[in-house]
């Protein structure tokens, strides 16, 4: 703490606010939501069939893990989630790279992968569930098709971006094109790749709830559809809050595997 | 010095596809050589297509009529022969130091044990034997520009091309840089060739000076420093003591000035 005794507002214009002021802000701005979700539900102002108590959440959040294996449904959305974010990657990263380095690859691929990205995924529900039938393969499909032109397009922009000077450097250095591409595009790049997946992981949580919802009898989104069929809003809310925690768990980990991947982003100076 | 030329620029003309269909007609028939293990520098106001040249010897812009040939070859695109320096930094982020400089040998083929020992030989020559560990992003910018420095010269370049190396650099570190490259001159015996638009720079380091005139680009006048009397004197305050400097200093101030005066 600074030795300063004069006494600072709390709304400094673009000053930092410090460690202790956010802490008291974030659990503050959560204390305000559960209280007023605590004392609606309480004071019945609102219906406890459609909006039910936290503590009742939470209970049967617990309930569901403990009890009946929703940790089943729970991993089935998280491998569904990984392994088609996984195929998308494999096919973007390598073609986005390639398309940002190379014009005549752009030319090739881009008027195809921009029309794509302007279908909305989910309209691909029906034909997929037509082809696929209703294992896993449409699920994954649903979520290939979702993230893949986004990524592409991600990869290509930020590709493009390498900037010029480093290209000519290893020209000069005597890099052959294949050399510059993979010895200095590449890991010139990654980390912006790395961010641009941390994004489309998200989206692809989106696709994989409304696949489950739609079409599925596994996972956290078809749990709840089963919830409402018994008019169960506390097991609905809790597949929300698992949905949610689930995000951010993986946000954190992207976000500490950018960290590890590339300590040398870290200004030390 | 010698007539020994390793660089020889022969009716060099470059012109731009500009908007509309219009060329833009940035380099105008210059001829001019450049002593092997001299330090050539280009000079002249911006616009009068001193980088363009660089980059076509360099290899990464082709000229529209005639031919820069080095060592009796035509340039035809980069080789590890002419190394070149940006004035925007060009570390490579992702690696040390020590790897930096060891870059243009690895993707060459220089066995690992060779690599290092010329690297450190390198890194220590810029100065940076402290930093190999480092990476880029810890370091100031003058300590960037050695990494490129050290990096282009381990790859064993017959030609250092350098783009206004220091126009980033606060102008102490500047003139630190400079002292630095009349001793990498003299202790690696590598020919260079730098564009600058700073006077002081040009007369300081320059074997030979080339001033090219702007719009289109056109050789105005080669100068040889002769107040230096042949020597590389690595100490800059004493160079702008010696006299014949402020002459040559008021000459090429003369020269900007017309040509500004062109542009403006």
């Amino acid at each position: 703490m600074s030795s300063d005794t004069r006494s600072k507002p709390f709304f400094r214009l673009r000053q930092p606010a410090g460690r202790k002021q956010r802490l008291f802000s974030a659990l503050g701005i959560w204390a305000i939501f559960f209280g007023v979700w605590v004392f609606a539900s309480s004071t019945g102002m609102v219906n406890e069939l459609l909006v039910p108590a936290p503590q009742k959440v939470f209970a049967s959040t617990y309930d569901l893990f403990a009890a009946r294996g929703f940790a089943g449904d729970v991993l089935i959305s998280i491998s569904r989630v990984l392994g088609a974010f996984a195929m998308a990657c494999l096919v973007a990263v390598p073609l986005g790279v390639m398309m940002g380095s190379f014009p005549a690859v752009e030319a090739i691929f881009a008027p195809f992968v921009s029309a794509w990205r302007y279908l909305p995924a989910p309209s691909f529900i029906p034909i997929l569930l037509m082809w696929f039938g209703t294992g896993e393969a449409p699920k994954l499909a649903l979520l290939f098709i979702g993230v893949i032109f986004f990524l592409i397009t991600l990869v290509m922009d930020h590709t493009k971006n390498v900037r010029e000077e480093l290209v000519e450097t290893a020209l000069t250095l005597g890099a052959r094109r294949s050399t510059v591409v993979m010895k200095v595009i590449f890991p010139a790049v990654l980390p912006d790749i790395v961010i641009a997946m941390r994004q489309m992981l998200a989206m692809a949580w989106t696709y994989l709830v409304i696949a489950e919802i739609v079409a599925s009898t596994t996972g956290i989104g078809a749990m709840m559809m089963r919830a409402r069929r018994f008019l169960k809003t506390d097991e609905i809310l809790s597949g929300i809050i698992v949905i949610g925690a689930l995000g951010l768990l993986f946000d954190l980990a992207f976000a500490a595997l950018h960290r590890w991947m590339f300590p040398y982003l870290r200004k030390t100076r | 010095m010698t007539a020994d030329s390793i660089l020889e620029i022969r009716n060099v003309s470059k012109s731009f596809d500009i908007a509309g269909g219009k060329k833009l007609l940035a380099v105008d028939d210059i001829s001019f050589d450049v002593e092997r293990n001299s330090i050539c520098v280009l000079l002249g106001p911006s616009g009068c297509g001193k980088s363009t040249v660089l980059r076509m010897m360099a290899g990464l812009e082709t000229p529209t009529s005639g031919a820069v040939m080095i060592g009796g070859h035509a340039v035809d695109g980069p080789g590890q022969d002419r190394g070149m320096v940006f004035q925007a930094y060009t570390s490579f982020d992702w690696l040390s130091v020590q790897k930096n400089v060891e870059f243009g040998m690895k993707i060459n083929g220089v066995p690992a044990a060779e690599r290092r020992e010329r690297a450190a030989h390198f890194t220590e020559l810029v100065g940076l034997g402290k930093f190999s560990e480092a990476y880029p992003s810890q370091l100031s910018g003058g300590m960037r520009q050695r990494v490129a420095i050290a990096r282009t010269l381990a790859n064993g370049p017959e030609v250092l091309l350098m783009d206004e190396p220091f126009g980033a650099l606060d102008a102490e570190t500047r003139w630190l840089m400079q002292e630095l490259m009349i001793d990498v001159a003299e202790k690696t015996n590598t020919t260079m060739v730098v564009v600058t638009h700073d006077l002081e720079e040009a007369i300081f380091l320059a074997d030979k000076i080339v001033f090219l005139s702007s719009h289109p680009g056109r050789l105005k006048e080669e100068i040889v420093p002769d107040f230096k009397q042949g020597r590389r004197i690595g100490d800059k305050e004493h160079v702008v003591k010696l006299d014949g400097y402020g002459n040559l200093e008021a000459h090429l101030m003369r020269l900007m000035r017309e040509e500004g005066r062109h542009a403006a």
